[in-house]
């Protein structure tokens, strides 16, 4: 296991490392003079020179890398060129608004796909199977800001249950924080679950087929009793590598529910700031992003060594 | 061939391990047997059919302008001659704006899913068929890529290049070279083991040519749907960057564009937000059916492993 698990930290090490590199390359190479476009079309030469400077925009990049990357391990996220805001508060002011979203919608989806989607492989061929994955198929082909527009229509303008946009933070009114959060929770979370319940059913038709499932039968168990007790537990280990990679799903939808609903998350601070062109915070913003959802794929790793003998020795 | 490769996951539960309590019906098992597969594989052709013919016949004709404002046409209902799907706020054809968006999509969505077939079938290959350190940093590459979220990929590039067509397309490639590395890797090892491939080269074949002349024919299945589906895949991905902005814009029309500008007269007239949404829906529809029908027909292996 301790073998197992160093190579996954060191391909963890690794792959951060060669992710920041090709962002900060990506970003830097492809950007232009930076202080120039801060500063737009009127500024003076001296201007530009002097911004550059005071930024350390001017020194070789591979310096700026490496300053870039001792600062981000000491803390130190960079700040915004315009309003000099530090990076890292802008980050954490957001977290309360996207972290809730995100996590109910990956949640609500699991709750709707694992029974939903065992329901399916239990009933393949049925006309109810059918039609649950005529349901999932569609689901999948619907975009996700296009659900939340739906769904604002017809609770935010026909029946005017719910705003349809806008925040009222958690400081304010905590309800009405979870007012404003409950048709994009449920527009994510309907779209997670149309992808999710593909993987479920498929995942527990394979278990379905297993031999140990025919022993449970053959030792008096039921078919449900079978599933549940044998199955489920061999089930999960393809759910938790379903859920780690959708992790990159979830924060692409996370980023397009925030901008249909006008909610103040990270990803409409993101929007603003590529728009403008701050650099430093989309860098730093990516890069806590992607630090996050490799770290989630080193949890779901170590996770599968836990519950699986077999994986830690294999690999 | 279709009947196999539905039926390895489908007997079980019928014949093996069916309970008292799960009565299956035979009439249901035939129908599964037969009917779904083909239907997808027609259905997604029809749609797929449909949409390619709107967006060549956008090029040729259409109803009218679909940028320039006609004022006094504003907010046409559904149903007026000439405007059948209704104007938008200011006046313009919905059909011709669908029209175009209909090539928009197709352009960005297929251009995309070619690039990326191409580069992710050169590394693949290159992967599957060169020794051990290669494929190693080609498959760990991949892996890490595969963790960067796609719409982070669009962000950064449109924040560096500016949004448009082209860096949309490039924006896709980035997000699907990974996976059709990943799938072309492994369909190629699969290739590569079998016997007429030492006979080939024990007959003295080289490595590309081992590799043009009978792994490519061999996993041209795999790569038509992989293709398929990521077409599919590129067309919602560019929807949700034009409907962010930083996708396609003006001149140019995207159906993402479109319900970006309808969402803001959601409650001036809700027709609008309706019909660019359920282009995307039976366009992706459409595509997806068309891939998971080829992929009986093409890919039975790859059928059976993804039920």
């Amino acid at each position: 296991m301790a073998i197992y698990v160093l190579r996954k930290l060191v391909f963890f090490l690794g792959a951060i490392f060669i992710a920041s590199v090709a962002i900060f390359l990506l970003i830097r190479g492809a950007g232009g003079n930076v202080a120039a476009v801060v500063l737009g079309k009127g500024a003076t030469p001296e201007a530009i020179n002097a911004l550059a400077h005071s930024y350390g925009l001017d020194r070789p990049l591979f310096v700026q890398y490496f300053d870039w990357i001792g600062n981000m391990l000491s803390g130190d996220l960079g700040r915004s060129f315009r309003t000099n805001e530090r990076v890292s508060d802008l980050v954490t002011a957001r977290l309360s608004v996207s972290i809730p979203l995100a996590l109910s919608g990956l949640i609500l989806g699991l709750i709707i796909a694992i029974p939903v989607g065992t329901y399916a492989a239990r009933n393949v061929g049925t006309p109810s199977g059918a039609i649950l994955a005529l349901i999932s198929q569609v689901g999948v082909a619907v975009p996700v800001f296009w659900a939340g527009i739906l769904l604002s229509l017809l609770f935010g303008v026909r029946l005017g249950w719910l705003p349809t946009g806008g925040w009222t933070d958690w400081s304010v009114s905590p309800w009405g924080a979870v007012r404003s959060l409950v048709l994009p929770v449920l527009s994510l979370g309907l779209i997670m679950a149309a992808v999710l319940i593909r993987y479920v059913r498929s995942a527990v038709l394979d278990v379905m087929n297993q031999d140990y499932l025919r022993t449970a039968r053959a030792v008096g168990m039921t078919r449900t009793e079978a599933l549940l007790k044998v199955g489920l537990r061999n089930a999960s280990l393809p759910l938790v590598t379903i859920v780690g990679l959708q992790i990159a799903e979830l924060i692409g939808g996370t980023v397009i529910i925030e901008t249909v609903f006008s909610l103040p998350g990270l990803s409409r601070m993101m929007l603003a700031n590529v728009a403008a062109r701050e650099v430093i915070v989309v860098q730093s913003t990516v890069m806590l992003i992607i630090i996050f959802v490799i770290g989630v794929n080193l949890l779901v790793d170590l996770l599968y060594g836990i519950l699986d003998p077999r994986v830690r020795s294999s690999r | 061939m279709m009947t196999m490769s539905k039926s390895t996951h489908a007997p079980a539960p019928a014949s093996g391990s069916a309970g008292p309590g799960v009565p299956i019906s035979p009439p249901a098992r035939k129908s599964r047997r037969r009917l779904p597969r083909n239907a997808s594989l027609i259905l997604g052709l029809i749609l797929t059919t449909i949409f390619l013919t709107v967006a060549l016949v956008s090029f040729f004709y259409l109803p009218s302008n679909p940028n320039i404002p006609v004022i006094r046409n504003r907010l046409l209902p559904a149903g007026t001659p000439g405007h059948w799907l209704g104007t938008d706020v200011l006046g313009r054809d919905i059909i011709a704006q669908l029209m175009v968006g209909a090539r928009t999509s197709i352009l960005v969505g297929a251009g995309g899913a070619t690039l990326s077939l191409i580069l992710g079938t050169i590394a693949g290959l290159a992967a599957a068929a060169s020794g051990k350190i290669t494929d190693e940093a080609i498959s760990r590459g991949a892996d890490i890529l595969l963790s960067i979220p796609g719409m982070v990929t669009a962000l950064v590039l449109a924040a560096t290049m500016g949004s448009g067509a082209l860096t949309t397309i490039l924006a896709l490639t980035a997000f699907f070279t990974p996976s059709f590395t990943r799938v072309i890797r492994s369909a190629a090892m699969g290739v590569l083991n079998e016997d007429f491939i030492t006979a080939a080269k024990l007959y003295g074949r080289g490595k590309i040519f081992v590799l043009a002349r009978h792994v490519l024919p061999n996993i041209a299945g795999v790569m038509i749907v992989q293709f398929t589906l990521y077409f599919a895949a590129g067309i919602l991905t560019e929807a949700g960057l034009s409907y962010l902005g930083v996708g396609v814009h003006r001149p140019s029309i995207s159906w993402g564009l479109m319900l970006n500008e309808a969402q803001q007269q959601v409650g001036v007239s809700s027709p609008l937000a309706i019909w660019p949404g359920l282009a995307i829906v039976l366009m992706v529809l459409g595509l997806n059916l068309l891939g998971d029908g080829l992929r009986d027909v093409l890919d039975p292996k790859l059928a059976r492993r993804a039920s």
